[in-house]
C-alpha cells in the first residue's frame, strides 16, 4: 500500500450553494511522502486549517480528491468509510487540552482506543504506555485532567491521540501557548516519534525556527493556493521572496543578515540553519586567524 | 448549527438597515398585533404587500427569508392541516366519516399559512438588518419604563448582549470539540439512543468547562477595567431617532387604520 498523502486538484468551498459561499481552497495539488516531516506555513486565513481537516475526512473536498494511505476521499465518500482512516491519522488540534473530558488522566487517554474497538483493559494498558511516552509523572495518572497545569493537560491530550497508534500525525500549532522549555520538549517529542517510529508528520506552524529545525518539506499557502513547495533549503534561500509574502525568517537567518550588514561576507548564500551558520562562522574565524597570523 | 438564524446579521446600508433598532423591534411586535386584525383577502393582501416591500427594501435576497421558515416548517404544516380538516361551516367540498373539508376551512388554512409566513418574514427582517448588539441596546431602552417596577433592566440588557456576543464563539467551540472527538473515533450519529446520549458527554463537558473559564475571565477583565453598569453609564453607540423613523411609524399607523376599514 502506498502510504503517502496525495492532493489532486482539491478545492473546498464553505457553505457551497448559499449566498455566504466562501472558497477556502483552490485546486490544491501536492504530495506528502511517507515518513516525511512536512511543514505547512501561511498566514491566518490562508486555508491551513481547512487543508488539515481534509486529512482525516472532517471536511470532504468540494471538487478534486485527496488520497491518504491508498484511500481516496472525494465529495461522494460516505462518513462510514472514514472510520479506518481516522485511526490512521492522529489529529492534534490547536489547544488540544480543550478536548479533555474524562474523570482521570488515564481514562481520557484510553478514550480513543476504546472507540476503535479495544477493550477497557487493553486501552488502559496503551494509555499507561503513552502517558510514559509523553513524560507524564505517574502520580497524576489517576487525577482529574482538570487539576493539572496547562502544559501537562496538553501532554494528556497528545497522549490521547498517540493512543490511537496513528501512522500519520497532524499537528496544528502544537506548541502554541507553551513556555520555551515546554515548547522545546514538545517539538523534541514529535521529532523522536518521527525518527524512531517513522511517523509521517504534518505540522502547521508560525514558528519558522521549528520549520528549519525539523521539517524536510515545506508547503507555503496563500489565499487557498499553494504558492511554493520544496525543501527548507529552497524556501529559506530566498529571503526576499519570503519578505514579499510577509513570512517571517528563522532566527538564524535574521542573525546572519545582521552579520552581513556589519560586513561579514556570505558569498556562498545565507546559511539558514544553526549548524551550517555555526560551521561557516567557525571556518571564517579560522581563515581570518590564519591571515592575521 | 449554521441554520440558527438568530444573529444572522447581513451587512448592508439599506433604508431598513438605517432605521432605529428600537423602532424595528417595536414594529416587529406591533406587526404581530395588527396581523390579528386581518380576516379577509384585502387585509391579508395589504399586509403581504407591506411585507414584500419591506423585504425588497432590505436589498437582502429573499432566499434568506425563506430559510427563516425552515425551522418552523413542521409547525406551520401541522397547523394548516388541522385547520383544513377540522374547520366547520361553509360549503362541504369533500367528506370522509367525520372529517369534512369545507371552503371556509380551506380559506382559513390559507390565512393561517399567510399569518405564519408574514410574521416570520417580519421577524427575520429584524434579525437580518439589525446587529445582535443593536437589538440588545434597543431592548434595553425599550425596557426602561420597567425600571420603575424595580426590574433590573441594565443587568438584563448586559446579560443579553453577553449571551448574544458569545453565541458565535460557543458555536465555533462546539464545532472544534466535535471535530476533535470525531478524530478520536467518536461517532455522534452512530448506535442506539443510549449510545447517542452517551456520545454527547465528551462534547458537553469540555463545552461547560470552557464556558465557565470564559465567564470567569470575562468577569475579571470587566472588573479590572472598572466596569460599573447602571445609572450614569454612557453608551458608545447612541441610537438616534431620525425623520425616516417617524415616517415609518406613521406609515404603520395609516396601515392600521386601513386594516380596520378593510376588515369585514
Amino acid at each position: 500500500m502506498v502510504m503517502s498523502i496525495d492532493f489532486e486538484r482539491l478545492s473546498y468551498t464553505y457553505q457551497a450553494d448559499s449566498p455566504l459561499a466562501f472558497q477556502a481552497l483552490h485546486e490544491i495539488t501536492f504530495t506528502i511522502p511517507e515518513h516525511s516531516y512536512t511543514a505547512i506555513i501561511g498566514h491566518t486565513g490562508s486555508g491551513k486549517s481547512t487543508l488539515l481537516q481534509q486529512l482525516n475526512g472532517l471536511l470532504k473536498p468540494t471538487t478534486g480528491s485527496v488520497t491518504i494511505n491508498g484511500q481516496t476521499i472525494t465529495a461522494e465518500t460516505k462518513n462510514k468509510e472514514l472510520k479506518e482512516l481516522r485511526q490512521e491519522v492522529g489529529f492534534v488540534f490547536q489547544f488540544p487540552e480543550a478536548q479533555l473530558f474524562e474523570e482521570t488522566v488515564l481514562k481520557d487517554i484510553a478514550f480513543a482506543p476504546q472507540n476503535f474497538g479495544k477493550t477497557e483493559e487493553e486501552a488502559l494498558e496503551i494509555a499507561r504506555q503513552k502517558a510514559r511516552l509523553v513524560n507524564l509523572p505517574e502520580e497524576v495518572w489517576e487525577k482529574s485532567p482538570f487539576e493539572l497545569s496547562g502544559g501537562q493537560m496538553r501532554r494528556v491530550a497528545i497522549a490521547g491521540i498517540l493512543a490511537m497508534e496513528p501512522k500519520i500525525l497532524v499537528l496544528d500549532e502544537p506548541s502554541a501557548g507553551l513556555d520555551p522549555k515546554g515548547r522545546l520538549e514538545m517539538m523534541e517529542l514529535f521529532e523522536s516519534l518521527h525518527q524512531e517510529q517513522g511517523l509521517t508528520i504534518v505540522l502547521v506552524t508560525h514558528q519558522m525556527n521549528d520549520v528549519v529545525n525539523y521539517a524536510n518539506q515545506v508547503i507555503v499557502l496563500e489565499k487557498g493556493t499553494v504558492i511554493k513547495e520544496g525543501t527548507p533549503d529552497d524556501i529559506f534561500s530566498q529571503p526576499d521572496w519570503l519578505k514579499e509574502h510577509h513570512l517571517g525568517l528563522p532566527d538564524t537567518l535574521t542573525f546572519a543578515y545582521r552579520l552581513a550588514k556589519k560586513g561579514i561576507p556570505f558569498s556562498e548564500g545565507m546559511p539558514y540553519d544553526e549548524a551550517s551558520l555555526a560551521h561557516y562562522l567557525g571556518e571564517l574565524i579560522v581563515k581570518r586567524g590564519a591571515n592575521n597570523g | 448549527m449554521d441554520k440558527i438564524l438568530l444573529g444572522r446579521y447581513i451587512k448592508g446600508n439599506s433604508l431598513i438597515h438605517q432605521l432605529d433598532p428600537r423602532l424595528k423591534i417595536f414594529l416587529s411586535f406591533y406587526f404581530i398585533g395588527i396581523i390579528f386584525l386581518c380576516n379577509n383577502w384585502q387585509t391579508y393582501g395589504l399586509l403581504a404587500a407591506l411585507t414584500l416591500v419591506c423585504v425588497w427594501l432590505t436589498h437582502v435576497g429573499i432566499g434568506f427569508f425563506v430559510k427563516g421558515l425552515r425551522p418552523l416548517l413542521w409547525l406551520i404544516l401541522f397547523t394548516v392541516v388541522v385547520q383544513i380538516l377540522f374547520s366547520t361551516g361553509g360549503e362541504v367540498l369533500w367528506q370522509l366519516g367525520f372529517i369534512k373539508i369545507t371552503d371556509v376551512g380551506l380559506k382559513d388554512a390559507v390565512f393561517i399559512f399567510c399569518r405564519f409566513v408574514l410574521i416570520i418574514f417580519m421577524s427575520t427582517l429584524l434579525t437580518l438588518t439589525t446587529t445582535p448588539l443593536e437589538i440588545a441596546d434597543g431592548l434595553e431602552s425599550l425596557m426602561m419604563p420597567l425600571k420603575k417596577l424595580h426590574v433590573p433592566v441594565y443587568e438584563i440588557a448586559l446579560m443579553l448582549s453577553i449571551a448574544l456576543r458569545f453565541i458565535p464563539l460557543l458555536m465555533d467551540e462546539t464545532t472544534k470539540i466535535m471535530n476533535a472527538q470525531r478524530s478520536r473515533g467518536l461517532n455522534f450519529a452512530e448506535g442506539n439512543l443510549l449510545q447517542k446520549a452517551k456520545s454527547v458527554i465528551p462534547l458537553l463537558i469540555p463545552l461547560f468547562i470552557s464556558s465557565f473559564n470564559r465567564a470567569e475571565e470575562l468577569a475579571y477583565a470587566m472588573e479590572a477595567r472598572g466596569y460599573q453598569g447602571g445609572e450614569g453609564r454612557t453608551k458608545y453607540r447612541v441610537q438616534i431617532w431620525q425623520g425616516k423613523d417617524t415616517v415609518a411609524l406613521i406609515l404603520f399607523g395609516v396601515i392600521t387604520l386601513a386594516l380596520i376599514w378593510l376588515r369585514s
